[in-house]
Order: C-alpha cells, then structure tokens, then sequence
C-alpha cells in the first residue's frame, strides 16, 4: 500500500475512532482529518469541490432554517400538547400516539428537533401518571429513528444516500415508506409485549391525567399566531414540493410554456425555496434564524465527505468494492451483506459517519453490477441499524441525555438489549420485503 | 460517572448545543414544575378582616374548602387612625369611636366564623389595634396561607381593582396568598 494510502487510513480511522469517543466536538474532529488529507495533498482543491455533497448540507441548511422559524410560532409544542390530550389518560394510548406522531413528523422534519421537542412533554406525562418514563423515551427513539427512515428527507443517512444516487423523493416513499409501517406496527407491538404490565394505572391517576393535560391550553402553546400559520403552509408546501420535485418542469409545463419540462428540482433545491419563502412570509429576523442554524454539523458533513473523499482518491474505497464485488454471487448476496453490515456498523460508529464511507463504495460496486437494490439495503441499515445501541443515531443520544439530565437512568446495557432486539426484528422485516422486490 | 454515561452527555453536548435550554424555557411557560405539581400541605389559613371586608365570599370559601385547614380570623383596626383620632378628638370622642369599632369588628367576626363554620371549617378568632399590612406578614408566618378580601386596608371604593396593602401583603409574605 502507498504511503498516501496508509495515511488516508490512518486518517479515517483516527477521526472515525475521535467520532465514537466525542472527546473532541465530533465536528472538529472531522474538519482535522480533512485538513489533514488536504494538507498532505491526498484531496486537492479540484477533488474537494466535488467529494462535498452539497446537495446534502443545501438540504440540511434549507430544512434547519424551516425548522427553526416554525419552532418560535409554538407549533412543535402545539403537536405535543394536543398529542397528550388525545391519549385521554390512558398510558398504552399516551406510548401509541406518541410513537406514531413522533415517526410522522421525524419522517418529514428532522429527528433531533422532532424528539428534543416531544421529549420534554412526555417525561410530563409520564410524572403526572407516576409512571416509568423509560418505556415511552425508548419508544420514542425507535419511533423516531423508523419514521425517519421512511423518507427521503427523515434521516440525514437518506439525504445523503438520495443527494448522491439521484434518487427521488416518491422513490424512497415507494420503497421504504410500506417496510416503515410495517416495522412500525411490528415495534408497537413489541413494545407492548414488553413494557405493557407496567403501564397500568388505577381509575384515579388516570383522572388525575386527563384533570391535569385538561388544565394544559394547547392555544397558549402558540406564541405567534401569524408565524405558526404561516409555518403549516410553508411546510405543507415543502413536503407537495418534495413528491413533485423531479416532475415539477412537466407541471409547471402547462401552465408555464416556457418551463421545459424535463425540468426537475433536487431536493436541497426544494428545502432552499421553502426556506426563503417562510423567512419572506413571515418577516422574522434572518440574523437570529442563521445563529440557530446547527453549523457545527454542517461542518461535521463536509469534513466527512473530504476524509472518505481521501479513501477514493488513494483507490483504497475501489479495492474493497472490487473486493467485495469478486465475493458476492448475487444481487440479493450484495444486499444482505449491505444491509447488515450498515445496520450492525451505524449501531457502533453512528449512522451518519457511516454512509458517508459506505456511498463511494456503492457507487465502485456500480461499475460491474446493478446497485439500485443496494441504495435500499443501505438506507434500511444505516437507519434502522441506529437502533441497535444508545449512540447509534443522533436521536437515541438526544433522549437518553435528556433523560440523564432529568435524573432517569437509561444504561447503555439496558438500551442495548431492547435495541439490538428491535435493531434485528426490524431489519431483517425490511430486508425479507426488500429482498421480496429486488431479488426474487 | 460511568464511561458509557459520559460518552452520551458528551455526544448530547455536542448535538444540542443550548437548544435544550431553550426547549425547556419554552415549556416552562405552560408546563407545571414538580414542586408546583405537589399540592401544598394547608393546616392553618389566616383571613385578615377590617371594616373595609364586609364578608368572605362563597367563591373563597369553595376554594378554601379544598383544604382540611383552621382558619384565623383576625379583625384590625388601624393604630395610626386611633392615633390621629386621639390628637383631633377629646378622650370621650376617641374611647366611643373605639368601642363602636370593637362592637363591628365582633359582630364581624361572629358573622363570618358562624359561616365559615356552617360549612364546616373550625375557626379562631381574634381582634387587635395594630398594623394592617405589617401585622399580617408577621402573622402569615405562624400560617400555611393568607386569604385577602381584594377591598382590605382600602376604602370603600366600589372599583374592583385590588388594595395596595393587599398587593404589598403577597409580595412580602412567604407562604401561598390568595386574593378573594
């Protein structure tokens, strides 16, 4: 192997290692590893330009600054309280309403918001009912984590799978949307099973429930009345926009003679128009919309994308892909080892650092097979695969340390044996309908 | 603090950032605290009367019913009136002034025990010159709650905006107010 081989390695195994221990803020870590591989001279200015997905952080960029107006109307409260309210005091209807409401929203918005701002309102109930919390919190992740799975804009594993393969948004609502109900349905009753006994609550507390979530006006949630209206448009409009993106030019073609109508819209596209629109609608302060932008991650994806750009560079992503390519005697084959090997990776590396390395690999495969079915597997497995331990995705460690600092304990033992139980009831569900599709 | 326990306050830290705090700030607006959520334990309420207060009504008796509490009734009768009356009016004038205050104040307090008692609380009376914002923040202390009449130490007024006294009373008392 060449020197500039061994060092790309070296890099990407030292910044990965940086990334699961987080003693150094993981976006730092990742911005040193690309300046390494920069200043050695592995990724030179030209290749940079192009190992950046910009289509994933556009994306991420547009979908924050959405996130963070609607956040100041009140509008992520609005959801929880009313959520509270429709389980009418009953514990298994508070865990089911919030799995559900929890996967819908992760599915179009992101999964950190979505639980930091659900999370607060369920530990609140589950108080009031005197009630264990860790049943609803852990539901909570799974929820969020399959729901984001779901869409093309859920989990930024998918954004960045679909900015590079070209895949649309009605592609993954087709192909992954149905496995999501599905293990959605599959991780209700699994939780049911196993946390059901002790969900039970006398007539009195459950009273006591409904007086105390009664008191609680979901109308006072709504600190701007104007900007949470305005918020439900505009991303009721995004998520129109995201199913017609890649056939906006036929659309607009009719009404619009000059539009051509092989005119399509990329996703970051879409999230960038909805963003400008909602911060010209609502007239908020950009200055204060930009300071709540997650810069850091930003970041954190860019010097990603540079230290796995490094691997491809020095040939090393190819030799494996050749490698891997040579070894597998199907496309079912090359799905199987996709799927679990993303899956049982993003529970310990984090899902995130994970299809980052994993996408350039898939894309070598491509000269010599069809990888199509495998940009599912890997979506599938990355997703769900954050499942599997406490730091496998963005959303288990949001909960888990909200919980901590509320004074519940959630092991990472404790976590890992639920989670690895649905990591693997849930992966292998999605992969037999994959599978079913792509390789029968 | 274990490695694993660390490592997930780290990775929170790192992805949150301070939205966290905002989150919470947010939800604090609407959201009851755990010491908020603890109803207190109420065994002695003290009701401040004058001749301001004509009765407690049934609005606060319903309120305070939610309580299995003594209630304190204490008449006052400002020192300072007695004062100045001592200085513009002759001995006679003042002790007559006096007596006709105590015979309202006792009436007073008859009246409103009798239907405090009616509805099931026990009472303890007591009648005293002195003053009427001071003394009760004092006497609040020996009580798990004070209950203002919106008209004590103001005047006739029929303006239903609340007394100074009564508003200078909570800010200054530590125990839970409530203003009828």
């Amino acid at each position: 192997m060449e020197a500039v081989a061994l060092i790309a390695v070296a890099v990407f195994l030292f910044t990965y290692a940086l990334i699961i221990d987080e003693r150094i803020h993981r976006a730092v870590a990742a911005m040193l590893g690309a300046a390494i591989v920069v200043f050695v001279g592995i990724v030179p200015w030209e290749a940079l330009l192009e190992h950046v997905d910009f289509g994933t952080i556009f994306l991420l960029l547009g979908m924050m600054i959405i996130v963070n107006t609607a956040r100041g109307s009140g509008l992520f409260e609005y959801i929880a309280i009313r959520t509270a309210k429709l389980a009418k005091g009953s514990p298994i209807r508070v865990l089911v309403l919030f799995a559900i409401v929890t996967a819908i929203v992760s599915a179009f918005l992101d999964n950190v918001t979505t639980v930091l701002l659900l999370t607060p309102m369920l530990l609140y109930v589950a108080r009031v009912m005197n009630l264990n919390p860790i049943p609803f919190l852990v539901t909570e992740i799974f929820s969020s984590n399959v729901g984001g799975a779901a869409t093309l804009i859920g989990d930024p594993p998918n954004i960045m799978i679909a900015s590079s393969a070209g895949l649309t948004f009605n592609e993954f609502i087709i192909h992954l949307g149905p496995i999501m109900v599905v293990d959605m349905v599959i991780l209700l009753l699994m939780m049911y099973v196993i946390y059901g006994r002790s969900m039970r609550v006398s007539a009195e507390e459950r009273q006591e429930l409904i007086r105390t979530l009664e008191g609680l006006d979901e109308r006072a949630a709504i600190t701007d009345r104007s900007l949470f209206n305005k918020s439900v448009a505009v991303i009721a409009f995004v998520v129109f926009l995201f199913f017609i993106h890649d056939r906006i030019g036929e659309i607009l073609h009719v009404a619009l003679s000059f539009v051509d109508p092989a005119m399509g819209l990329e996703p970051a596209e879409v999230a960038l128009i909805g963003a400008a629109i909602l911060l010209f609608w609502s007239r908020q302060s950009p200055e204060e919309i930009f300071e709540k932008i997650e810069w850091p991650a930003l970041f954190f994806f860019g010097g990603l994308f540079v230290i796995v750009g490094a691997l491809v560079e020095t040939g090393i992503i190819s030799s494996i892909a050749a490698v891997m390519v040579e070894n597998v005697g199907s496309t079912g084959e090359a799905m199987f080892i996709v799927a679990w090997f993303a899956a049982i990776a993003s529970a310990i590396v984090d899902n995130i650092p994970l299809t980052a390395a994993m996408i350039p690999l898939i894309h070598d495969m491509g000269a010599t097979m069809d990888v199509y079915p495998l940009w599912w597997a890997l979506a599938l497995g990355a997703c769900l695969g954050g499942n599997g331990t406490a730091i496998g995705a963005s959303a288990n460690v949001v909960v888990i340390g909200i919980a901590e600092r509320e004074g519940i304990g959630i092991t990472f033992i404790d976590f890992l044996k639920v989670g690895m139980l649905v990591l693997f009831v849930t992966v292998a569900v999605g992969f037999a309908m994959l599978w079913l599709k792509f390789a029968m | 603090m274990g490695y694993s326990s660390s490592l997930i306050q780290r990775k929170f830290k790192d992805i949150v950032g301070r939205r966290y705090d905002s989150v919470l700030k947010d939800y604090s607006e609407f959201l009851l605290t755990d010491e908020e959520m603890l109803v207190p334990e109420v065994r002695s309420i003290l009701v401040p009367l004058d001749v301001f207060v004509h009765e407690i009504t049934d609005e606060a008796i319903d309120v305070l019913s939610a309580y299995d509490a003594t209630i304190s009734l204490a008449y006052i009768t400002d020192t300072e009136v007695i004062e100045l009356l001592e200085k513009a009016l002759d001995r006679e004038s003042t002790e007559e002034f006096r007596t006709k205050k105590e015979e309202y104040g006792r009436k007073l307090l008859e009246r409103v025990a009798a239907k405090l008692e009616e509805h099931g609380f026990s009472t303890q009376t007591r009648m005293f010159v002195g003053h009427k914002g001071d003394d009760v923040v004092r006497m609040a202390k020996n009580h798990d709650m004070v209950a203002l009449c919106r008209r004590y130490a103001d005047g006739e007024s029929t303006d239903v905006s609340v007394s100074p006294i009564v508003l200078r009373i909570c800010q200054r008392v530590e125990t839970p107010a409530l203003i009828y």
